[in-house]
């Protein structure tokens, strides 16, 4: 029984056997699961990508798409389905933190190049080796912005709200330094669940704590449930929130209650109201007309850009890796991670990349701007 | 904390103790009429809520779609079977029952696709799609184990919802929904500023089981269910149908689900897999009330929501484990208090 | 197929096994390592639910414990991955000891429900914990390395994975073939059936609970240092779902369907994730789930059984082997024939307002058959019930051989020396004859878990199949003794009930209606077997409710009538009693 379980399987692996004259890329994200919502926007990033560019050079890019359900099981499932049968020489993914980290693992052990496109901490390999890098803002970067607009704004106390997961963990952790350094106490750390129907308790125990400020930790639409709950508590201080707001259904749902909501965010997402002089307008306007193109309709979030972003990046390192290297050798691979990590200011739609081998991120300060939501729309705030 | 606070709480974990008790009553029901332990009703309290917000926005709900493949199923089912016992006589009936009723809703839908209706059309709308779900359901999963053990049809039912999870991501995509409120009313009652929604909610609760009881104790039909509930064997010698009964056990829980759908979609974000744990919820209500007892189970089903509400003031990071580790001690109390039960033969 | 080919086929797959890393790709070397991983959660399923009975959602909590209890010993604290092992059994087994003693008393699906409780209560526990990294979830765990060789690449942990799946095969096999894996076996017959052949179910649900659990610590110790990096998800109740279907899947009540399940559940994910994109562009992870459910649901509308035993009919069978003469088992004393063996005294049982058993006393003596008889509603299944044990009287007392018995529970009864059949004919229907006599001689022998699973109990093993073999000869089935229980006629399950209660060497053989249902030829071979019972000295109470069965054997005879005893002597005076007369035929005079 083992015995054709194992016939079985070999028949499928030799079914599959991959040409190996292009560069191929693998890509990874969850388009059905609890992170689909984040999901599917990375997905239509990437398909802005694709219209912006299929080869490098005169080398054609192979593309192969998987979707990890939200599980992490699967993204490493995914990871290995990449690489050892599809032999791809490089791998972006995913959307979950947890996910990300898995594939992490796999990029590690199997030598492959890893754009992550979650913000996550980095981990090398058992020699020490790093085979992945991190294309968002990191999270701490995401809220120190944050904080230090509430500290120009006056705030002295700030109580915090976020989910109950690995985002959530993620915000709050990013404030404290910050909020100390600028000498803001952060009152209270109050969670929800993504399904929860109601977070009283929660906005109960923060007013009780009479902030001048609340952070919210939430993301997309069900980050509008703590300023809806607080606004029928009759609290009117200012919010403050991350790019995980940026969010259409967030304002829909948020209505009057989200009204000037602060949140940072990456230049994309204000890209027609940047100055001419911003290094962000021109591939952001462009990161745009690929979109529309591609999706019918104008992107409305920031982590699409951070898939388009990181093809820039991958093009990029690509093209040096070339003069190196055959694509489909472990040298190449080699190469390719060598020329990832000593990427220099390339010109993104959220930053200007800069990596350096043995540090997980890319990014300065110039990544993030400050946005206020006005009349449901976001506005630029210098 | 003081009394304000402690009183704000009370009073949302009413709120949310009412949603779980409308669930966790129509929990009961089945199980009382069928043995099935029916999890998916607060999936169809979710589709509700989500089919509503979606007429709201002039959009076909997904639910459509859905009902309409099961009707069909169900449709071609029943017609093989009535083949099979050469009884094709009662095909207009069957064509009744399982097509033509159930698409009614789905094409009245269908065909005002676009404009805005009134709201209370809405929601009459918005139930009447989703209420033939459950009944479907029956016919097609249900109905051809109807004899096996309670784990079995447990199991079944689980992995049900597991289905309906992933068809509604299907066809509500992975956003959540809020629907326009019923009542923007907020009332100062004594010092206590109280949403109007929220009283609504308990109000409705209240209504719906009151008329429950009601229904049980005057119709010929409530009798039957508990007729049926008591001794089936029994039930099936007075001329009492079975798979009868029990679609219009699984029509009476939908419609509980159904408003608690409504009545919970303008308070919080409803996705597509809210359900899961709005129906667990309901259920730790039920388990209160041994699966059997309606008002333990509407007492059990407000403990729940209290407990929720206090655990989210103290310590919201562990709210769930606090309600779902509750669970252990009161299966406990049940079982110790029923007795040591002859478990069931498994069968093989 | 004989033993030695049986030997030959399973060298022959692990030869395969251990070549496979030669001869597939390493993306089928993954597939296999998931497969692997998966099975050994599964197995643990397998004996829980689908031997055992209990049905468990939480099966991918204990895998979690085990993962999470590693990956915090070796990532965040620097330990070995071996000392990670330990804690991870350590913990599940205190878990499950903990979970356990508070759930598994509960009946049937409130322990389930149970399971789902603190399946999703778990999670959320991982998910919050900062020592456990939240839903970040804890990386940088390291590799498993023996000595040396680091299995940090896929292909030299499969051999890890694989030969604790097949370490973990053998083991259970032997446990189900030993004395405490039958006990395990005979738990869905129900806790009355359990309690009778001497066996306290509460500690075998127990330990077999604690297996299960250390069986999913593996796995979740496998799972953590493949991946590298574990999260709260992979441990969820979904995943428990999908467990569950595996095990439904591969065969239930099969220990290799366990690999089956794991293996058929873990391609099909594999190529749906193929082709459902080609059919359904962009919606392929939402209909994944559905298409599994939907699959789920029909398997257990249709076949409940697996794949499994579907299989089984087309391999050749494995020629049992005959047991060989041993010295026989300890027996315990007899009394001598006359002496006063069971004495009930003024025994009343009230159901609410109904005395249904009301001051009845007699006495049952050493070597005789007596008969317990009356119309239906005289009490007599009652009066059998507070003998043995399964309902404890109101008032009076119960002595057996001189010991008082009455307020003991039904094991120790039978452990006394009370042997019992039932009416509606309690055997485990996938259990062969010989395996179902051997239950009998549970309270005989003593081995315990450990030395069934590690084969220290052969030499009480054969001792055991060797006097099973002997009662099955008593009864005159032991032709047959590698049929399955379930294909016999009525009535040579009868016949089989009363060689299981003789397994045991009871001093008194107290038989529920054994003639109920049963042909005319039928009756007179059990008449016959009871009488030549009777010649070897053994004494048996009768409990029958037809007349001319148990008058033409008994020695003396008790009539019951309305609870109460009515009258008491040799067949012939109770044919002669007035009374008798109008409690049998009242109803026409």
């Amino acid at each position: 029984m083992k015995h054709s379980i194992a016939a079985a399987l070999l028949a499928a692996v030799v079914g599959v056997a991959p040409a190996h004259a292009e560069i191929t890329v693998g890509f990874v994200t969850s388009q059905s699961g609890p992170a689909s919502s984040i999901g599917v926007l990375y997905d239509k990033g990437m398909k802005a990508a694709q219209e912006y560019a299929t080869a490098v050079g005169e080398e054609k890019i192979k593309f192969i798409q998987l979707d990890d359900t939200s599980d992490p099981s699967t993204a490493t499932r995914n990871a290995r389905k990449l690489i050892e049968e599809n032999k791809v020489d490089l791998v972006i993914g995913t959307a979950t933190a947890a996910s990300s980290n898995a594939m992490v693992a796999v990029a590690n052990e199997l030598k492959v190049p890893l754009l992550a496109i979650s913000p996550i901490t980095v981990a090398p390999s058992d020699t020490g080796e790093r085979w992945a890098i991190c294309i968002p803002q990191p999270p701490s970067l995401m809220v120190k912005v944050v904080i230090n607009r509430a500290k120009r704004d006056g705030v002295k106390k700030m109580a915090y709200i976020g989910f109950i997961d690995a985002w959530g963990d993620l915000v709050y952790n990013g404030a404290k330094k910050p909020a100390e350094d600028d000498g803001i106490q952060i009152t209270t750390n109050e969670r929800y669940a993504r399904t929860d129907t109601s977070v009283t308790g929660q906005v109960l125990k923060m007013l009780a704590t009479k902030p001048d400020a609340v952070l919210l930790g939430g993301a997309a639409t069900q980050g509008a449930l703590p300023p809806l709950t607080l606004a029928e508590r009759g609290y009117k201080g200012p919010l403050y929130g991350t790019p995980a707001l940026l969010n259409t259904d967030f304002i829909r749902i948020g209505g009057k209650a989200v009204e000037g909501v602060q949140v940072s965010a990456g230049p994309v997402i204000v890209a027609e109201q940047l100055p001419d002089t911003h290094f962000s307008k021109k591939i952001s306007m462009t990161f745009r007309d690929d979109y529309q193109k591609a999706n019918g309709a104008p992107p409305t979030d920031g982590f699409s850009a951070y898939s388009f972003d990181s093809w820039l990046i991958f093009l990029d390192a690509a093209k040096r890796a070339m003069a190196k290297a055959k694509p489909g050798t472990p040298e190449f691979r080699t190469a390719l991670r060598d020329a990832v990590f000593t990427t220099k200011d390339v010109v993104g739609t959220h930053a200007i990349y800069n990596f350096k081998p043995g540090e997980s991120y890319g990014v300065d300060e110039r990544s993030l701007v400050l946005v206020r939501l006005v009349n449901g729309q976001w506005k630029y705030e210098p | 904390m003081d009394a304000e606070i402690a009183t704000i709480l009370a009073m949302d974990g009413i709120a949310s103790g009412a949603i779980y008790l409308l669930i966790g009553l129509g929990l009961v029901l089945i199980f009382a009429v069928t043995r099935v332990i029916f999890v998916p009703f607060g999936d169809i309290a979710a589709f509700t809520g989500l089919s509503l917000a979606a007429l709201e926005n002039g959009h076909r709900p997904g639910t459509v779609g859905l009902v309409a493949v099961l009707a069909v199923l169900a449709t071609l089912k029943e017609t093989a079977l009535l083949v099979r016992t050469r009884e094709l006589h009662r095909l207009p009936h069957t064509l009744l029952f399982y097509l033509v009723l159930p698409l009614a809703p789905a094409a009245a839908i269908w065909f005002t696709t676009g404009s805005v209706l009134p709201m209370p059309l809405r929601i009459v709308l918005a139930l009447a799609l989703v209420l033939p779900i459950a009944p479907l359901l029956d016919c097609l999963v249900f109905r051809p184990i109807a004899d096996a053990s309670v784990l079995l049809l447990l199991t079944v039912a689980v992995a049900l919802h597991f289905a309906l999870d992933g068809l509604g991501l299907l066809f509500f995509g992975p956003e959540g929904v809020r629907t326009q409120p019923l009542t923007e009313t907020v009332l100062d009652i004594g010092g206590f500023i109280v949403n109007a929604q929220t009283l609504l909610i308990v109000a409705a609760s209240i209504v719906f089981s009151g008329l429950l009881y009601l229904f049980f104790e005057f119709t010929l039909l409530g009798k039957a269910l508990r007729a049926t509930a008591i001794n089936r064997t029994g039930a099936r010698l007075v001329g009492i149908r079975p798979t009868s009964t029990a679609s219009k056990a699984y029509l009476l829980g939908s419609l509980l689900a159904g408003i608690s759908g409504v009545l919970i979609a303008p308070a919080t974000t409803m996705f597509y897999d809210s359900g899961f744990l709005i129906g667990l919820k309901a259920f730790v209500g039920a388990i209160f009330g041994a699966m059997a007892s309606y008002p333990v189970t509407a007492l059990g089903a407000i403990l729940v929501g209290l407990l929720e509400s206090f655990a989210s003031f103290w310590s919201s990071a562990y709210k769930e484990v606090v309600v779902f580790g509750l669970l252990i001690p009161i299966l406990l109390w049940r079982s110790l208090s029923l007795g040591e039960v002859e478990e069931e033969e498994a069968e093989e | 197929m004989s033993p030695l080919q049986l030997r030959l086929a399973g060298l022959g797959v692990v030869v395969l096994l251990a070549l496979a890393p030669a001869l597939l790709s390493a993306f089928s070397i993954t597939l296999m390592n998931f497969i692997g991983i998966y099975a050994i959660a599964v197995l643990g399923l397998v004996l829980l639910t689908g031997i055992g009975g209990m049905l468990s959602f939480g099966q991918a909590a204990f895998v979690g414990l085990g993962a999470y209890a590693t990956a915090w010993l070796t990532a965040k604290q620097g330990y070995s991955p071996w000392l990670g092992l330990m804690l991870a059994l350590v913990l599940a087994a205190a878990v499950a000891a903990i979970l356990g003693a508070v759930t598994l008393r509960l009946g049937g699906h409130f322990l389930s429900l149970s399971t789902v409780a603190w399946g999703i209560a778990i999670y959320y526990l991982f998910g919050n914990l900062p020592m456990l990294g939240q839903y970040n979830g804890i990386s940088e765990i390291p590799a498993i390395s023996i000595g040396a060789l680091s299995l940090a690449d896929s292909k030299s942990i499969y051999y890890l994975i694989w030969a604790l799946l097949i370490a973990a095969l053998v083991l259970a096999a032997n446990l189900l073939s030993s004395r405490e894996g039958r006990a395990i076996r005979a738990l869905r017959g129900g806790r009355v059936l359990v309690e009778s052949l001497g066996i306290n179910p509460f500690r075998v649900r127990l330990v077999t609970f604690v297996l299960s659990a250390l069986l999913s610590a593996i796995s979740g110790w496998l799972y953590a240092h493949m991946s590298r990096f574990v999260s709260p998800a992979p441990f969820d109740v979904t995943v428990g779902v999908l467990y569950l279907l595996m095990a439904m899947i591969g065969g239930m009540g099969h220990l290799a369907g366990a690999v089956v399940g794991a293996a058929i559940v873990t391609i099909l994910k594999n190529s749906i994730q193929d082709w459902l994109p080609r059919l359904a562009p962009g919606a392929s992870g939402q209909l994944e789930i559905v298409v599994f459910s939907v699959l789920f649901i029909l398997l257990l509308q249709r076949a409940r059984a697996g794949l499994v035993p579907f299989a089984l009919r087309f391999l050749p069978r494995v020629q049992p082997r005959v047991p060989i003469a041993e010295p026989a088992l300890d027996r315990r004393l007899r009394p001598a024939r006359g002496t006063p063996l069971l004495n009930v005294d003024g025994v009343l049982r009230r159901f609410g307002g109904l005395v249904a058993v009301n001051s009845v006393s007699f006495e049952v003596k050493a070597g005789e058959i007596l008969g317990l008889i009356g119309p239906n509603g005289a009490g007599k299944t009652t009066m059998f019930n507070l003998i043995t044990g399964a309902l404890a009287p109101d008032q009076g007392r119960v002595h057996f051989l001189g010991q008082d018995i009455t307020h003991q529970p039904q094991r120790q009864i039978a452990r006394a020396g009370i042997a019992r059949t039932f009416q509606h004919v309690k055997l485990r229907s996938s259990m062969t004859l010989l395996d179902t006599v051997l239950l009998g001689i549970y309270g005989r022998t003593s081995s315990r878990f450990f030395a069934g699973t590690f084969g220290l109990d052969r030499s009480e093993e054969n001792r055991a199949r060797a006097e099973a073999m002997h009662q099955l000869q008593r009864v005159g089935l032991d032709d047959r003794a590698f049929e399955l229980a379930g294909n016999l006629p009525l009535g040579s399950q009868r016949l089989l009930e009363i060689a299981r209660a003789l397994a045991s060497d009871p001093a008194l053989l107290v038989l529920d209606e054994p003639a109920a249902g049963l042909r005319a030829g039928e009756k007179a071979e059990l008449a016959k077997l009871l009488t030549l019972l009777k010649a070897e000295g053994l004494t048996i109470l009768l409990v029958e409710h037809d007349m001319d069965f148990v008058m033409g054997l008994v020695d003396r005879t008790v009539v019951m009538d309305f609870g109460a005893k009515l009258c008491e002597g040799t067949p012939a005076e109770v044919r002669r009693d007035p009374r008798v007369q109008e409690a049998y035929l009242g109803g026409v005079a």
